[in-house]
């Protein structure tokens, strides 16, 4: 099917043919290995060295070792609050990336469907969110159509004759918004993976199974779906950390300095920035990202043993 | 297909060579200098001009730097990245003076010349009793009255004659007085008018202090008769549309105001009838910074730049270009200025204006403010609790500094 | 089948038709409200993103504001900036992760699946704070304000995407087409050329326009490495133009945003065709 299919070779042959792809496989992909290790790698090794050390404000240039102070620092001031924050973005990535997932299925699936003119430009349009910096398109939701007073949504109410309301006030309207917004500008990326990933299935697989009588949610749940996972596995993965990682879209709609919604849905980054990525002492805020970092990577790695537990 | 490799790989070798041209250049000329800001066009064309006029040997650029304040901390004390000098406010000089990139003023501009500036942005530029800025201009926020909605009697002395005149004059959409009263930089004149502060000189935070305790309870009724949303593009368009007859705001108002075709009238601020003090704003002074690394190798340079800025005219042709108080008290004597409403309006605020601090611990302030201030404005909290709460969180911040 | 039910199936298909239709417009309206919102605030002569009565035609039209964009502001030298570096980007990321994907796809070698997942968790670190590090790398370089310096951290960026993505991809076409072009003799240059990249190019236009987006967009390296207006991005210049609460105009800003998204969207409505896989065209049967 699409595991390729080697033909019988003897054992000899076969350490060798291992040992040639092995310098070859280096060969291809060595400069984007060494790329990567220096454009990414790097900065997490280096942020880790720093927070061991004691940088901050008063030792900018000048810094010491510290060992393991500032991770004590940390545990001892993670409080309640960062649990809280913790859970919450677990939600957060949670419904995000199922409505995600979900509408960006559809709206691909229904893109593909056969003789659809018009097609391209209801991509493009589709893809308009994507085309904008994030600040702007945030920007613009925030000032243009959760303001309370002037802003489009609250416009529209008051023509329909109902009060106006506060999106951004209250804890859980201002996650829906921010949801809201966040699936906005998400989902063209999303649509886009998915919509090359439906296109990578061999159509004469639905017409074999149409030939049995297979009815169109048969076909989804056991042609498309199963094909297109491996496909879209490593873009889903990459936007489930992405979305937990968020922080632009919750800082900047109820939390920027200057205009303060009144809101408290602080996820994981918005609260490490705020209590510690402000004090500017580098070794402290480093541990803090380390210890995220290894808290998502736990995380991953529980989710993906309990997947394949339930396969099994 | 064949098309799009050829024309990939010639990409590509194009892609490396235009690079390559984008070097670095070492900034080693001794005659050159450069100065980072963010300032608006008006007020780097002044500056421009003096240096081309007064020093026509010494190439002065003044380059824009995005997110400066970040970049310095990058790049500090690095020669062949930083810059020679920069142009900010003055409430970074702690931050900057701790990491060690600062060089004092004093070593380039001598007392005589210092005693002519306003003692006010003097002290703002102070840190550690070592003077890191040179004042330049500086801004406080204003009493900024509608009056063709507010007459120029009617405008309040008192915050209970202002309290009076928005209840007599805010219904529906219409607003008496607006500010922003959740954000921080805006509470401070409450705060300054009961006599409190948010953090002590020596960085210890007050928030629970009885005299913030009792800005924060005094000012609470004054939201009644405002909007609910405190961010400024809501205050500012109310002002600007005339659904609001008076707002606290700065000079940068000003030039929207106008075009907006409103009749701009300038105050002092109302005085706190329990307290007897004015609303007294923060004063930002924006002034030029030297950098050590700049004083080393190149301090007769540096000099004579930096005394370019010290002519009184200077501060003249920046008032006039663009509406700013200059910091340099010579400069007042000048007829145009002098005549300027916002300008002399600005200085004598500046009499009862305190310096913003220019402590690193101030950094973490702003955002503890300001969730105290949604706290206990937005969300109804009773001030004792938030108050407390917030001072240790403040407290714990400025402890996570070190 | 009689008249009347060839009638009626015609009938069905042309209802669904036209409420697939109905229903892209409509999905598309919704999306598209900020857009219409900003352009409405780019044609209005006052200097409000706000007004107490706001409809979708200004009340005072203009298109001063446009001119504003393309007059006052080097948007055409920060257009080039943009231009030079998301084409260099481009062509270096494909350069070095269609490769890099291959080997991922193709060759057994010892570290594969390490490796790989090794990439993906690469993405779990919340990079806030590494500006500091790539600082400190690029400066003993020299590549501090330099093209080159931030073309090398943005393919990095995309690095592991690019590579993930294409190897997706290249792992769906079936090996038979190559394993077939070698017994009959073509070397691996050859078959990588001549097969395995013309069925692959939905993979990589979709790639080739995500690192194009992600740089035309991305203003925090550019601000922070590049110094001097010359320098300018759009985004970075877009950047500069924010209308804060001290400065600004908000239509000129507004008009700003959309300009420069035009060019992405261009681009992007051209390439759609590319992203057609030639697997779906029946190219490889049997």
């Amino acid at each position: 099917m699409r595991k390729s299919t080697g033909c019988q070779q003897t054992k000899d042959g076969e350490a060798m043919k291992k040992r040639n792809d092995n310098k070859r496989a280096y060969l291809y992909s060595g400069l984007s290995l060494l790329l990567i290790f220096v454009v990414v790698v790097f900065p997490i090794l280096y942020t880790a060295y720093i927070s061991l050390t004691n940088m901050n404000l008063y030792h900018w240039f000048d810094f010491d070792f510290i060992g393991l102070e500032n991770y004590r620092k940390a545990l001892l001031v993670l409080d309640s609050g960062f649990l809280a924050a913790l859970l919450r973005t677990v939600l957060w990535t949670v419904v995000n990336m199922v409505i995600q997932l979900a509408l960006a299925f559809m709206l691909a699936s229904l893109l593909n469907s056969p003789n659809l003119k018009g097609k391209g430009i209801y991509k493009t349009i589709l893809m308009f969110p994507w085309a904008m910096p994030g600040y702007v398109s945030i920007l613009l939701w925030k000032t243009g159509m959760f303001n309370s007073t002037f802003g489009l949504l609250n416009q529209w109410m008051e023509r329909l004759g109902l009060n106006m309301v506060r999106w951004l006030a209250g804890d859980v309207s201002a996650f829906i918004c921010c949801t809201v917004v966040n699936l906005w500008l998400a989902l063209p990326f999303m649509i886009m993976i998915i919509d090359g990933a439906l296109q990578s299935v061999d159509r004469s697989l639905y017409e074999t199974a149409q030939i049995c009588g297979a009815n169109r949610l048969q076909k989804t749940t056991m042609i498309t779906i199963p094909l297109i996972k491996p496909v879209i596995g490593p873009a889903v993965v990459i936007t489930v950390f992405t979305t937990f990682k968020q922080f632009d879209v919750v800082y900047l709609l109820t939390q920027q300095a200057g205009s303060p919604s009144g809101a408290n849905i602080h996820t994981i980054l918005t609260y490490a920035y705020e209590n510690a990525f402000i004090t500017s002492n580098y070794g402290y805020s480093s541990a803090i990202s380390i210890i995220i970092f290894l808290l998502m990577i736990a995380f991953t790695v529980l989710t993906n043993k309990q997947m394949r537990r339930k396969r099994v | 297909m064949k098309r799009v490799w050829s024309i990939l790989t010639a990409l590509l070798l194009i892609g490396t060579i235009i690079p390559m041209t984008g070097c670095a250049k070492k900034q080693t000329d001794t005659n050159t200098i450069v100065i980072w800001h963010d300032k608006e066009d008006a007020v780097v064309e002044v500056l421009q001009k003096a240096f081309e006029e007064q020093l026509p040997d010494v190439t002065v650029e003044l380059v824009r730097k995005e997110g400066l304040t970040e970049a310095l901390k990058l790049v500090g004390n690095d020669p062949s990245a930083a810059p020679d000098m920069y142009l900010f406010a003055h409430d970074k000089i702690g931050v900057y003076a701790e990491l060690g990139i600062l060089a004092p003023i004093t070593d380039f501009v001598d007392e005589e010349t210092l005693s002519n500036y306003l003692p006010v942005t003097i002290e703002s530029a102070t840190y550690k009793d070592t003077l890191y800025q040179l004042p330049l201009y500086f801004e406080t926020l204003l009493f900024l009255y509608n009056r063709d909605l507010m007459s120029d009697d009617e405008v309040p002395a008192t915050t209970e004659e202002l309290y009076a005149y928005m209840q007599a004059n805010t219904s529906g959409d219409h607003f008496g007085f607006v500010e922003q009263h959740s954000t921080a930089y805006y509470s401070i004149p409450w705060i300054n008018g009961f006599g409190g502060s948010l953090i002590s000189d020596d960085g210890v935070p007050l928030l629970n202090s009885p005299e913030v305790r009792a800005a924060l309870k005094y000012h609470k009724k004054f939201l009644a008769y405002m909007p609910g949303e405190s961010e400024y593009s809501t205050v500012n368009t109310l002002f600007l549309s005339g659904m609001a007859d008076s707002i606290i705001g700065g000079p940068w108002l000003v030039p929207s105001a106008r075009e907006a075709g409103i009749d701009l009238g300038f105050s002092t601020m109302p005085v706190v009838d329990e307290t007897g003090l004015p609303l007294a704003p923060y004063t930002g002074v924006q002034g030029v910074h030297v950098l050590k690394v700049a004083a080393e190798s190149k301090h007769d340079t540096v000099a004579r730049v930096l005394n370019v800025l010290t002519d009184p005219q200077v501060g003249i042709d920046l008032a006039n270009a663009s509406g700013c108080a200059p910091a340099n008290a010579l400069a007042y004597e000048d007829e145009s200025v002098s005549s300027d409403p916002m300008v002399t309006t600005m200085r004598e605020i500046a009499e009862t204006a305190v310096p913003m601090p220019n402590i690193p611990e101030m950094d973490v302030m702003w955002t503890v403010m300001g969730n105290l201030l949604v706290a206990v404005n937005m969300s109804d909290g009773v001030v004792e609790t938030e108050t407390t709460k917030y001072q240790t969180k403040a407290e714990q911040l400025i402890e996570a500094m070190k | 089948m009689s008249m009347s039910q060839k009638q009626k199936r015609k009938a069905l298909t042309c209802a669904k038709k036209i409420s697939l239709h109905t229903f892209f417009v409509i999905f598309c309206f919704i999306t598209m409200i900020p857009i219409l919102y900003a352009l409405s605030v780019s044609f209005n002569a006052n200097n409000s993103l706000l007004s107490s009565d706001f409809s979708f035609l200004p009340k005072a039209f203009t298109l001063a504001n446009y001119k504003a964009v393309f007059t006052e502001e080097a948007v055409l030298l920060w257009f080039k900036n943009s231009v030079i570096l998301a084409v260099c980007t481009v062509a270096i990321a494909l350069g070095i992760s269609i490769p890099a994907a291959y080997a991922f796809s193709r060759m057994r070698f010892t570290g594969r699946r390490p490796l790989l997942n090794m990439l993906i968790l690469l993405n779990a670190f919340p990079s806030l704070l590494s500006m500091f590090a790539i600082y400190k790398l690029m400066n003993p370089l020299g590549l501090i304000n330099t093209r080159l310096g931030l073309i090398i951290v943005y393919t990095g960026t995309m690095a592991v995407f690019g590579l993930w993505n294409m190897k997706g991809y290249f792992d769906t076409i079936p090996y038979d087409i190559e394993e077939a072009a070698r017994i009959d003799g073509a070397n691996e240059l050859q078959i990588v050329r001549r097969i395995v990249l013309p069925l692959a190019k939905p993979s990589i236009v979709v790639t080739a326009v995500m690192v194009l987006i992600y740089v035309w967009n991305e203003y925090i390296y550019a601000i922070t490495f590049l110094t001097g207006a010359d320098k300018y991005t759009l985004a970075a210049g877009l950047y500069s133009l924010q209308a804060g609460e001290m400065s600004g105009s908000w239509p000129v800003f507004a008009a700003a945003s959309l300009v420069i998204s035009l060019p992405v969207l261009l681009i992007f409505l051209y390439v759609q065709k590319h992203m057609v896989s030639g697997l779906t065209a029946g190219g490889v049967k049997g």
